[in-house]
């Protein structure tokens, strides 16, 4: 990405720096080179990938993040097919998911491409479906994942997609996806009496906020594209971090300041996800205490704040407005 | 709405609130520019009277203040975590760095012409770097009696947008906040037009010329006299 565009365009622009997402950046490079170098020497067949997800895909590396991947295949999955589950968890020096877990399976491109809508597309198919559109990103068969992640767009845009139009099939599956990452959350935090609530609620509030918006802002995006040049449009806006795509709305739409704004809210997230300490303090709230926290209030503050100028892009401005008021609630 | 409007009510603060929400549940800046204002408003705040708005601001005094600062920034310390931002006014500042004890929560509010610094970005430079985490309040009509080009708006704006966390909108008459008038309006679209995401409070009623786009369902807001009613 130039340095005019995404997120250090926006730095340029307004002379505002954003130092934590920034270092972020920076060490999830350092992480990812690290990882990358591990698997050189394995031997992986030509049909698979594998892919970090989450604060990975976002390039928003701390100290405390998670590896959560997924090992994908472009054919069939088949015993004795490398790489198995268990051996990128060796790779990656972690334990193996348990084969209940989201990540505990190898995962078959057809199953994500084809299922869309069925009663087979699990919440745990369209979270790795999503997850590998929205916030992926190749440790190791690069080729794979591009073309796999080209084909899962393709498979939306053939659903009869009109020039110059928002790609509703696209658009429904993603609201969905973000719908049920908010309806998971309030089911999950009943299931567990709440434990992790406070860290996981300023995920919600802010990182799953920023993997939402990054994907239907270009979505929406395509009001300005006839069909046909759809699917390079958004496979090349899924190839940058959300927060680029987020800082390129920004910017493309003339509101540099509500984007300083939200982006510097996100910037003290990542400084406060980065603190073990106050990490920590997140994880061991409950909800009961969250209202005497200063720590989740200010959390709070900075998802309202950040929420603020995402409202502001899709609803003051005037071409986006039409397609947000049009395609977005009906 | 900033409540210093209704004077009429000083100190009822479920009566100012109820006034507040007849022009908008949204936001509310509850002014106690007065020092002795000061215990009043903290003592309702702290029993979490149940109100519909989204932002909560108070004012902290700028007059009659109390003559132990520290009394009073720690007065200021101890709001609900709820109350988001304190306005405060940076030429009322004697000890500076004791206002870190606000954090996030305070905001500086630039100044018009009739006092002798935080009127200019230059100005309110300095006291951003000794109180880091503080946010800032936009007075357009202030900077208007400063520089009625509103270059400075934009100069306060480049230099501090990250830290905008509110707008004081309205026009001055003789140094009192007054209806935005017709003529301000247009002066102020374009500097406003950069502050869409952040809460605009009035420091005036709301000129007539709005009542047709104005509608507020009425709230029931405990204390208060009488619920509000539809405008």
């Amino acid at each position: 990405m130039s340095a005019d565009r995404g997120v250090s365009g926006l730095e340029a622009a307004t002379r505002q720096p954003f130092p934590h997402i920034e270092a972020a950046r920076a060490e999830t490079n350092r992480r990812l080179r690290e990882r990358r170098k591990r698997f050189e020497s394995v031997e992986v067949d030509e049909d698979a990938t594998v892919v970090l997800t989450g604060s990975w895909g976002r390039y928003e590396i701390t100290s405390e993040s998670d590896d959560d991947f997924m090992v994908v295949f472009e054919g069939f999955v088949r015993d004795g097919a490398r790489l198995s589950v268990e051996q990128v968890a060796r790779i990656l020096g972690g334990r193996a998911p348990g084969v209940e877990d989201i990540f505990g399976k190898p995962v078959a491109l057809e199953d994500l491409r084809e299922k869309i809508g069925r009663d087979e597309d699990t919440n745990a198919n369209l979270t790795r479906r999503m997850l590998f559109i929205l916030e992926s990103v190749a440790v190791c068969g690069a080729d794979v994942h591009a073309r796999a992640r080209t084909s899962l767009i393709d498979g939306y845009l053939a659903a009869n997609v009109k020039d110059y139009r928002p790609p509703r099939f696209l658009l429904n599956d993603l609201v969905r996806y973000w719908r049920t990452i908010a309806v998971d959350f309030e089911s999950k935090m009943r299931a567990r009496k709440g434990e992790g609530w406070g860290l996981r609620n300023a995920k919600l509030r802010l990182s799953r906020k920023a993997l939402f918006a990054g994907g239907l802002l270009p979505v929406l995006g395509c009001y300005r594209y006839p069909a046909s040049d759809m699917l390079d449009y958004l496979d090349e806006r899924m190839s940058v971090p959300p927060l680029d795509r987020i800082a390129d709305a920004f910017l493309d739409h003339g509101a540099p300041d509500p984007g300083v704004r939200a982006l510097n809210a996100y910037d003290e997230f990542l400084a406060i996800l980065d603190d073990s300490d106050q990490r920590m303090q997140l994880s061991a709230l409950g909800v009961a205490e969250a209202r005497d926290s200063q720590l989740f209030t200010r959390i709070a503050e900075l998802g309202k704040e950040f929420e603020a100028g995402l409202l502001t892009l899709l609803f003051d401005d005037p071409e986006l407005h039409r397609w947000v008021r049009d395609y977005l609630i009906f | 709405m900033s409540t210093g409007v209704f004077a009429s009510a000083r100190g009822d603060w479920p009566g100012l609130v109820a006034e507040a929400c007849r022009i908008s549940t949204f936001a509310v800046e509850l002014s106690a520019l007065s020092g002795d204002e000061l215990p009043g408003l903290l003592a309702y705040l702290r029993a979490n009277p149940r109100m519909p708005f989204r932002y909560v601001a108070i004012h902290a005094p700028a007059k009659s203040r109390a003559p132990d600062e520290a009394a009073t920034i720690g007065m200021l310390a101890g709001l609900p975590l709820w109350v988001r931002s304190v306005v405060t006014h940076p030429d009322t500042l004697s000890d500076v760095g004791r206002y870190r004890a606000l954090g996030t929560r305070l905001v500086l509010e630039n100044m018009d012409d009739r006092k002798f610094t935080g009127r200019v970005a230059d100005e309110m430079e300095k006291f951003f770097e000794d109180l880091p985490h503080a946010g800032f309040c936009l007075d357009v009509a202030h900077v208007r009696a400063v520089d009625p080009t509103m270059d400075a708006a934009h100069e306060l704006l480049d230099r501090f947008r990250a830290r905008l966390r509110h707008v004081h909108l309205s026009s001055l008459d003789d140094g009192h906040h007054v209806p935005l008038t017709e003529d301000d309006e247009k002066l102020f679209a374009d500097v406003l037009n950069r502050c869409r995401d952040v809460p605009w409070i009035l420091e005036a009623l709301p000129p007539n010329r709005w009542a047709a786009h104005m509608k507020t369902t009425a709230f029931v807001v405990p204390g208060a006299a009488t619920a509000t009613e539809q405008m």
